[in-house]
């Protein structure tokens, strides 16, 4: 269809020019390529004027007009219907997007209407969308999904003619894109003739995320790179032999941090996680206490309102800093901003990028980002993601390959939405670009699974969640189930959590129950940059005062750790390498030069053709560092191969820790790592039979099963503040209780074998890990018999998450760990076992994870009239 | 030549030990076994638990029903001549839903093969609310605690005693870490035998633990691959 030419259509040059902009060429292409019923993806990174770009063409083209004259107000029922869905990953954004697309709509007095639907949208609003939707409709994939779980709403919605994905970069690569991909697979179903455009921002595989966007479709890509100057810089520590080699909070480097924040207008001050956040935070703080009021923290687990409050401020520029998380990755523009602090490494070069590009948004100013590192070698880090930016090194991401349990919970969402009959919805699946290789055996699976809980032979009659009907429609027969899996629509999982509130007073956020079960009453924790005095827990909200302390525990929010990618490994090894060869180019590698000195005098200095191995015997056991530089998600995979292929040779336990550089396997086995690391221990046969033998030996499937539980609906996720009910309660038992009940009693399940799957695809990454192998193979092999832990070691020796593996029996390995602590108890060998400390129980400063499995069952709080230890 | 009971409890990799003066064994099938009253006891089985998530919605294997009663009937080939009673110490059956025919029948039909044994259960949380056996299991209910000698059998752990009585309990699913040399750590489910009371692993298949907090008079048996360990103490 064309757009009609009347006079009072909207026109974006006109309307660009009413405000004296002039539009970038990328702007106009855009204009032009959605005016002629294209898709595409545009890419630019924010605060680039792409909202423009898609918005304004998207009004032209479906003709929104001037309401003249207009002493009428636009009502919801004489606007026209759904046309364009705007799809944004983070609710938090939802606001910000919605008052930049009135701003046209309200200046040009169109017709259109435009509204928000996302998990905070009120009942009332809601109710007002289900009996009309407004012209244009913000809302975000989990929201989109919900809808498509209502008959009446997917009427309305078949009406939409363009959907646009905000920040598709975010999603790609993840299970929400997954169910995304569904979503727009059933309205590309409704309406064949569907304009879908993306905006992404810079990733090194752009034409592929176009494809999976428009499933194969074809569509345009327009670079909207605008070129804006770029300055990155590594705030240097003093003196190197200060600093320290190791350890993730940075907190020596506070006086260089105040005096950068102090430079410039506004400043966002990035931290890897909320815990991180939390702690500079209070350190800023405790250091400069003038600055109460002029700095904020923000992460994700605070409340919305809090939130709202930072944001706010920063726009209109009243902050002088903000401590920040990924939750500020995204978004409007804060143009206040002048400068980004990265504390601690960013990991990936598109990352960096991506956070350089949130400050110095006016207009002929420039985006600063300046790193801060918290140990030595991320000084290497630093220089090597400059270097990396310069040259273009970007890095890809991948979407997800047919998650069956993001499948399994589309079917019951179209279940429970119009019913669906088995064939017709495969095909439509399979239109999804992560699902184009679904196989029938797989497809007759999820089905089977969603009707009888499993595959034929093993059917649960009990469990009924989708039926079909006598139509052979298949729908869900029970509306209790029916108002849970909406309740539980979404793939991204996090522990039970807990709203922490004020006693008779305003909600601060939310923090994992785990965390919250560790506290008694009056113990005091860190929390939104306060320090907090549990008062009491009722039901799933901790109520708090203020507290008097000034020292307390501080929440750990748990969630994968990043990666570092291979782009960054990459460059961080060249550096490497040019040290080794006594280059030291640029501040960042000169300052740390005298450390590289050390590595080089006590072990070696890695690079691109030598493989570093470090062999340590301590009073805790036999060490073997290894430094392949493959991130650690591949280094986990590689500890965990190496660990089970000698502990065929030898039964052995072993702790593994690992960081991006390299491992650590440690045992007190007697091992001789130099006899051990032949080319067979290396190689890539039997790869993926070996890993999967050694994910069995170790605790990483259990653990990614506990997210596959979740998003297929097999451990139901209470909702903090919700109370839950009583129903909802007795349903969470942990995974790893279904995970050893699964194992135990039907191992073929193939969420079993998902969870195993995706161990290996996400969490080992075994296309990078086959890829390491290989290049190891091709590397000189440099053992070092090292006399104690080098600047590359020490951060592994004290990582304190570790992995264990253990190819003993398990009653051997008890009865090992029996004797071991006899002998430390009666005063013999084994120094490095505190007896008192390990004897029994844990240690005061472990952290205590505590699996539960009732939710009901109190804790002891005396033994027959004896209060606990 | 017969074999006696202590060498058939020691080929079943069983541990003696006292508590409150008396001779008893800690099973590996994680049971307590009290000669003298010639009494098994065993802590929340939970029975139906998997069928109360079921009919939740939840598809939870089957199997578990069969697999505490295969471990009920391992201990009782053993010590079928020893044992009189079986006692539950709580927490027999899960939940109202957990009364499934497919579960009450595989009771009855272990019942029927243990026709004279006199079983006890020592009303729990769950009881209340799952309500009491059906009457064809021919399950002898008293209230916490019951007192049986120097004993008082219990389901929760803060009953109040007699001056003198040691109680035994279950509820609270005790577990403890173990930690060794290398950074070795490992999770496994306890026997915890405090000052005034003490507290059995949980029996049941389908069912999670606590961690016990660190006490320093108190003895610990772990129970893990098919042995069970003193630690400590």
């Amino acid at each position: 269809m064309n757009a009609p030419a009347s006079t009072s259509a909207f026109d974006p040059a006109a309307w660009f020019a009413s405000r004296g902009w002039t539009p970038f060429p990328f702007q106009q292409a855009t204009w032009q390529s959605i005016i002629a019923g294209d898709s595409g993806l545009l890419h630019a990174s924010t605060g680039s004027g792409k909202t423009w770009a898609i918005w304004l063409a998207a009004l032209a083209r479906f003709g929104a007009k001037k309401i003249e004259p207009s002493p009428l107000k636009r009502t919801r029922m004489s606007a026209p219907k759904l046309t364009v869905i705007w799809i944004t990953p983070m609710r938090a954004l939802a606001a910000d997007t919605a008052k930049a697309l009135a701003e046209p709509i309200e200046s040009a007095q169109l017709d259109w209407t435009l509204s928000l639907r996302t998990g905070d949208t009120s009942s009332s609003e809601r109710a007002a969308q289900e009996r009309r939707l407004p012209t244009a409709l913000i809302t975000t994939p989990e929201s989109l999904t919900l809808m498509l779980s209502k008959a009446t709403q997917q009427d309305a919605l078949a009406g939409a003619r363009m959907v646009v994905v905000d920040e598709w970069h975010e999603l790609i690569g993840n299970k929400r894109g997954v169910q995304l991909q569904l979503a727009l697979a059933r309205l590309r179903k409704l309406n064949p003739a569907l304009q879908i455009w993306g905006l992404s921002a810079t990733l090194g595989n752009i034409d592929l995320a176009r494809d999976v966007l428009l499933a194969g479709a074809p569509g345009r890509v327009v670079q909207g790179d605008i070129g804006k100057p770029l300055l990155i810089d590594t705030l240097l520590p003093p003196r190197l032999e200060r600093f320290p080699w190791a350890g993730h909070l940075g907190i020596a480097m506070l006086p260089q941090v105040i005096d950068a924040i102090e430079d410039a207008g506004t400043t966002l001050v990035f931290l890897n996680t909320r815990s991180q956040a939390e702690l500079w935070y209070q350190a800023l703080l405790n250091a400069r206490p003038d600055w109460a009021g002029l700095i904020a923290v923000h992460h994700g687990s605070l409340d919305r309102e809090v939130r709202d409050w930072v944001e706010a401020s920063l726009k209109a520029g009243t902050l002088k800093a903000v401590v920040c998380t990924s939750s500020l990755d995204l978004g409007v523009d804060f143009v206040p901003v002048e400068r980004v602090l990265q504390i601690g490494s960013p990991k990936g070069v598109a990352r960096a990028l991506q956070r350089a590009g949130r400050s110095g948004h006016q207009p002929g100013r420039t985006s600063r980002l300046t790193m801060v590192p918290t140990h030595s070698m991320e000084l290497v880090e630093a220089a090597a993601a400059r270097h990396a930016i310069a040259t273009g090194h970007l890095e890809t991401r991948l979407p997800p390959n047919k998650p069956l349990d993001v499948l399994v919970q589309h079917l019951v969402t179209i279940a429970l939405g119009t019913g669906f009959t088995p064939p017709e919805l495969l095909a439509e699946v399979r239109t999804a670009w992560s699902y184009q290789a679904l196989t029938a055996e797989e497809w007759e699976w999820a089905l089977g699974f969603v009707r009888q809980g499993g595959s034929a032979l093993t059917a649960y009659p009990e469990y009924r969640r989708v039926e079909p009907d006598e139509a052979g429609i298949w729908r869900v027969p029970d509306a209790a189930l029916a108002r849970r899996h909406r309740s539980n629509i979404g793939t991204i999982v996090s522990d039970a959590s807990m709203v922490v509130q004020y006693m008779g007073g305003a909600r601060l956020g939310t923090v994992e129950e785990g965390f919250i079960a560790r506290l008694a009453p009056g113990d005091a924790f860190l929390f939104g940059g306060r320090m907090l005095e549990l008062i009491r827990v009722h039901e799933m909200t901790a109520l708090v005062r203020l507290a008097k302390k000034s020292k307390g525990a501080v929440p750990r929010w748990q969630g994968g750790r990043m990666s570092f990618s291979t782009e960054l490994a990459d460059a961080m090894v060249e550096q490497l390498e040019l040290a080794a060869a006594g280059e030291f180019a640029g501040p960042e590698m000169q300052a740390v030069a005298p450390l590289l000195q050390v590595q080089q005098d006590w072990s070696a200095i890695p690079t691109r053709n030598t493989l570093l191995a470090e062999v340590w015997h301590s009073r805790e056991g036999n060490h073997l560092f290894l430094y392949p530089f493959a991130g650690r998600h591949v280094h986990l995979g590689l500890a965990s191969l190496l660990g089970w292929r000698v502990g065929q040779h030898q039964p052995a336990t072993f702790s593994i820790a690992v960081n991006d550089y390299g491992f650590e396997l440690l045992t007190s086995a007697d091992v001789d790592w130099p006899a051990l690391l032949t080319p067979e221990l290396l190689s890539d046969e039997h790869l993926l039979e070996d890993v999967l033998h050694s994910l069995n030996a170790g605790e990483l499937a259990q653990r990614r099963f506990r997210e596959i539980a979740r998003i297929s609906g097999l451990v139901f996720q209470g909702h903090p503040g919700s109370g839950g009910g009583k129903s909802a309660r007795q349903l969470q038992a942990s995974s790893s209780l279904f995970y050893e009940v699964f194992r135990k009693h039907d191992p073929s399940n193939l969420l079993l074998t998902q969870a195993q799957t995706e161990v290996l695809r996400q969490e080992l990454e075994t296309t990078r890990l086959q890829d390491s192998l290989q290049r190891m193979q091709g590397q000189a092999l440099n053992i070092q018999r090292v006399q104690r832990p080098t600047p590359l070691g020490f951060p592994l020796l004290i990582e304190r998450f570790r992995e264990s593996m253990s190819s003993e029996k398990l009653a051997d390995r008890i009865a090992r760990l029996v004797a071991t602590l006899e002998r430390a108890a009666s005063g013999e060998a084994d120094p490095s076992i505190d007896a008192h400390a390990a004897v029994m129980f844990m240690a005061p400063d472990m952290p205590k994870k505590q699996a539960r499995s009732g939710g009901r069952r109190a804790r002891p709080k005396r033994v027959f009239g004896h209060t606990r230890g | 030549m017969p074999v006696t009971l202590e060498t058939r409890l020691l080929n079943a990799h069983a541990i003696s030990t006292h508590i409150a003066g008396e001779a008893v064994w800690l099973l590996p099938q994680k049971a307590l076994f009290w000669p003298a009253q010639r009494m098994l006891l065993v802590a929340d089985v939970h029975f139906g638990k998997a069928a109360a998530y079921r009919a939740l919605g939840q598809p939870v294997p089957h199997g578990t029903t069969q697999a505490n009663l295969a471990r009920l009937d391992e201990m009782l080939a053993v010590l079928a001549e020893d044992v009189d009673t079986l006692v539950f110490l709580g927490d027999f059956l899960h939940a109202k839903s957990s009364r499934h025919p497919e579960v009450l029948g595989a009771l009855e039909t272990w019942r029927a093969r243990w026709p004279a044994l006199r079983l006890v259960l020592v009303r729990g949380n769950h009881d209340v609310r799952a309500g009491d056996p059906p009457q064809n299991l021919r399950v002898t209910v008293v209230s916490e605690p019951w007192i049986v000698g120097p004993l008082g059998l219990c389901h929760e752990p803060d009953v109040a005693l007699p001056g003198g009585i040691y109680g035994l309990c279950g509820h609270v699913h005790p577990a403890v870490t173990l930690r060794g040399g290398a950074r070795e750590r490992m999770r496994l489910a306890c026997f915890w035998m405090g000052e005034h009371g003490g507290i059995l692993p949980a029996f049941g298949e389908f069912t999670g633990s606590w961690t016990m907090p660190a006490h320093a008079r108190a003895r610990v048996w772990v129970v893990g691959g098919g042995r069970v360990f003193a630690v400590g103490g």
